[in-house]
């Protein structure tokens, strides 16, 4: 593999399928000696609160609590945990600048590690990503 | 004899390769190590794994509905 493989992921939504996605294929990309760059922009941005606990769409909100259970059950750990690992996998997270204005968000409402950024910077670094996904 | 063992079963990915990577940073190069798993995604997961970092797979068999992996670190 060649130094210069790079992902960058945009997630866009807050959701726990969302948030598991994004984290899923981070860590798997980071594993494999990826450099991974996570951009969360809109209700994505939610997802870098400190103890966040999204929850599935819609109606099947309810069922979150189950589904996690279920996810539990083949190893799957929480989506905190596994955001955590991302970050010790080096996983780079960004929140979005414009979003955390637009949702009344603090830098200190966000978990350790995660640097600020505008489109313009974001985009500076996919532009150099070989794969780029939106998760939203 | 391996150096180590990961017991991956009744895990789904991506918990097997996050597992891998994870005990995979701990080992030193040359040393080897055997992962079993039963989630079907493993079967083409971890030789992609393999060839993406560099290391080797000395070994991969199929037994009984489990899939064993042996991968030697770079």
């Amino acid at each position: 593999m060649s130094d210069s493989e790079k992902l960058a992921l945009v997630v866009s939504e807050g959701s726990y399928d969302k948030a598991m996605a994004s984290v899923f294929l981070g860590t798997t990309a980071a594993g494999m000696g990826m450099e991974v760059h996570v951009f969360f922009t809109f209700f994505g941005l939610k997802l870098l609160k400190k103890n966040a606990r999204p929850k599935l769409p819609g109606l099947y909100r309810i069922a979150t609590g189950m589904f996690e259970k279920k996810m539990k059950g083949v190893g799957v750990d929480s989506f905190g945990e596994m955001l955590e690992t991302a970050q010790e996998l080096g996983v780079k997270l960004y929140a979005c600048s414009t979003s955390m204005e637009a949702m009344g968000m603090s830098r200190d409402q966000l978990v350790d590690g995660v640097d600020i950024l505008g489109a313009a910077a974001f985009l500076n670094i996919a532009a150099d990503c070989k794969v780029q996904l939106f998760i939203g | 004899m391996v150096d180590e063992k990961i017991d991956a079963q009744g895990m789904m990915c991506p918990m097997p390769i996050v597992q891998l990577t994870k005990k995979m940073k701990t080992m030193s190069p040359g040393q080897t190590l055997e992962l079993v798993a039963d989630d079907v995604g493993a079967l083409e997961d971890v030789p992609a794994w393999v060839s993406r970092t560099g290391n080797e797979m000395l070994e991969q068999r199929q037994e009984s509905g489990k899939y064993y992996f042996v991968i030697k670190k770079k």
